[in-house]
């Protein structure tokens, strides 16, 4: 339970970001505002709000969680998982994006290959992120329910109360300049809890020797490359393929949440360097995530849920004050992370659907409004599904399967939309349905395919692979695009070196 | 610079300035907290990332008033 003075910070801490993201109401005055933040934003700001966005609650609590069970292989989803995507991301599909001003991801596929493409892939990033968002209320919920022993459904609630006032009234500038300060509050919490962690233990050496003799199933635990029959679910074949390959750069290129960010900047060399500066500072991120669930293997053997090594970790370890902190850097994730899905959703909705199919030609003031209310639909929705992520044994498992249904299909039909020319519409529709239906078929019968326990990894690779493969045999056989309307969409050299400002 | 340019810039820094306030109280307050603290080692803990928050956010402030200050000029 926390202090009195940790009570204080954690409740100091909430207050001001609901004031925070109030105050910049102020600047919503258009649809453009409130889903681009008017396209003026610096890259440093949008490169904080990546990383704090992506990382959230999730990492703090599933990745400590993965650390405790299996290692320090998880960290490869900071590492290999994130830096090279993104930086492929900056120099090659952001100008597109940027330069087409573009509000969606679905949007470019819908001007590459056709509406229904757009549609599903946008109709799919929805269902997936009402989804998510209940697993991020109930691993807010887990940790408000250890540490301040408040139920779980008035955790969920008054979280959601927060997030959803601020994000409804101050759109992606709320989102992204409360991400700034979630930022430096959770890397200066995360690095306090590591150093007092370490000193905890007697040092990294001591945590090595410590761990190395409690038994055969921590053999591996400082084996960031596993191997191929491993039971933990990050063999190498897995992280090459599915993760590196596919998976992150999915993520990175293909994630609403994370390309709106970059679409916000207030010109195109801003746009890239969100992405770039994004990527150096990830790589400090498994430091701030891992370590402690690596220590927690010291600190509290034993623990039934792996999940509980972090929540565990900052009860016994750190300082009144700090105990604030770090939970404060926590709620900040998981507020972060919360914020851009509803952003996001909301863009993805009234851009994609609502406005193609609901209604056209509406002036930009109906527009916003639908965006705002759609967050607050959301807010419902998440609060209602949240139960569901207790099912799953890890919370950043569950994320990851939910995300191997689509990711690995997405990912095919926008790289081929770009490097290739002969990709036909009807190439992209049929790779995105078959990819999706094979990675749920798989997902559903996997003890027949896979031996791992979670072969989220490899169902993206191979769903990925499929797609790619029926996109490029239906391409061939249909009639292709015309250079006309290809312009603007398809790779050229030139975009590595120019920058345009609109 | 056009005045599109300065306003953009002001309200930048405006942006800035209210992050900076939040940053420096969030700092002041864990200062605070070194109080409650038992152990040396807590006390610094607690020491080095309430003058971290109150330095990065008293940054923020200071260099955001500044630029305001000149872009106003500037207008004028």
């Amino acid at each position: 339970m926390l202090a009195g003075i940790d009570y204080f910070i954690v409740i100091a801490y909430i207050i001001g970001m609901l004031l925070l993201g109030l105050y910049f109401k102020k600047y919503v005055n258009s649809s453009e505002d409130y889903f681009l933040g008017g396209k003026s934003l610096p890259f440093w700001a949008i490169g904080m709000s990546i990383v704090v966005s992506d990382i959230g609650a999730l990492d703090f609590v599933g990745v400590s969680g993965q650390a405790y069970r299996y290692g320090v292989s998880v960290g490869n989803f900071d590492w290999v998982g994130s830096v090279p995507a993104m930086l492929l991301a900056a120099f090659i599909f952001i100008p597109y994006f940027w330069r087409g001003g573009m509000y969606t991801i679905p949007e470019y596929l819908g001007r590459r290959y056709n509406q229904k493409v757009r549609t599903i892939a946008s109709v799919t990033w929805i269902l997936f992120f009402a989804l998510d968002l209940g697993v991020l209320f109930w691993a807010s919920a887990v940790l408000l329910n250890v540490l301040m022993g408040w139920p779980i459904w008035i955790s969920i609630i008054s979280t959601a109360g927060v997030v959803g006032l601020y994000t409804y009234f101050g759109g992606i500038t709320a989102v992204i300049m409360t991400d700034v300060v979630q930022f430096i509050i959770m890397f200066i919490g995360g690095f306090a809890l590591v150093f007092l962690s370490l000193y905890e233990v007697g040092g990294w050496d001591n945590m090595v020797e410590k761990i190395s003799t409690m038994g055969p199933e921590y053999r591996n635990h400082f084996d960031i490359i596993q191997p191929q029959d491993t039971k933990s679910p990050f063999p190498w074949t897995g992280i090459l393929f599915g993760l590196t390959f596919v998976m992150a750069n999915a993520y990175m290129i293909g994630n609403q949440s994370i390309v709106q960010r970059c679409l916000t900047a207030k010109n195109e060399w801003h746009a890239k360097a969100s992405m770039i500066f994004g990527s150096a500072l990830k790589m400090f991120i498994p430091i701030l995530v891992l370590f402690p669930g690596l220590m927690a293997v010291v600190v509290h053997p034993g623990l039934l849920d792996g999940d509980q090594a972090l929540p565990m970790m900052i009860k016994s370890i750190l300082p009144p004050g700090l105990v604030g902190l770090m939970f404060a850097a926590f709620f900040a994730g998981l507020m972060s992370s919360v914020d851009s899905l509803l952003n996001s959703t909301a863009t993805l909705f009234t851009k994609d659907i609502y406005e193609p199919f609901i209604k056209k030609g509406a002036d930009d003031k109906h527009y916003l409004k639908v965006g705002q209310i759609t967050t607050l639909v959301l807010l419902v929705v998440g609060v209602a599904t949240s139960p569901i992520s207790s099912d799953f044994p890890g919370i950043y498992v569950a994320i990851q399967t939910f995300m191997s249904y689509f990711q690995g299909p997405i990912f095919a039909i926008l790289l081929l939309g770009i490097f290739w020319r002969r990709t036909t519409e009807w190439g992209g529709l049929s790779a995105l349905v078959i990819g999706i239906g094979f990675a749920i078929y798989l997902n559903v019968f996997k003890e027949q395919f896979f031996t791992i326990e979670d072969p989220f990894l490899y169902i993206s690779w191979w769903s990925f692979l499929l797609s790619f493969i029926i996109n490029m045999t239906v391409s061939l056989l249909t009639k292709k695009h015309s250079d006309e309307q290809l312009q603007g969409l398809v790779f050229s050299s030139k975009i590595l070196v120019k920058n345009k400002t609109v | 610079m056009k005045p599109n340019e300065i306003d953009a810039g002001i309200k930048s820094a405006q942006i800035n300035n209210a992050l900076g306030v939040f940053i420096f109280i969030f700092g002041v307050i864990v200062l605070f907290a070194m109080i409650f603290t038992d152990t040396f080692i807590q006390h610094m803990t607690d020491m080095v990332a309430g003058l971290l928050l109150i330095a990065i956010g008293g940054g923020m402030i200071w260099r955001s008033r500044n630029i305001i200050k000149k872009l106003k000029a500037n207008k004028e």
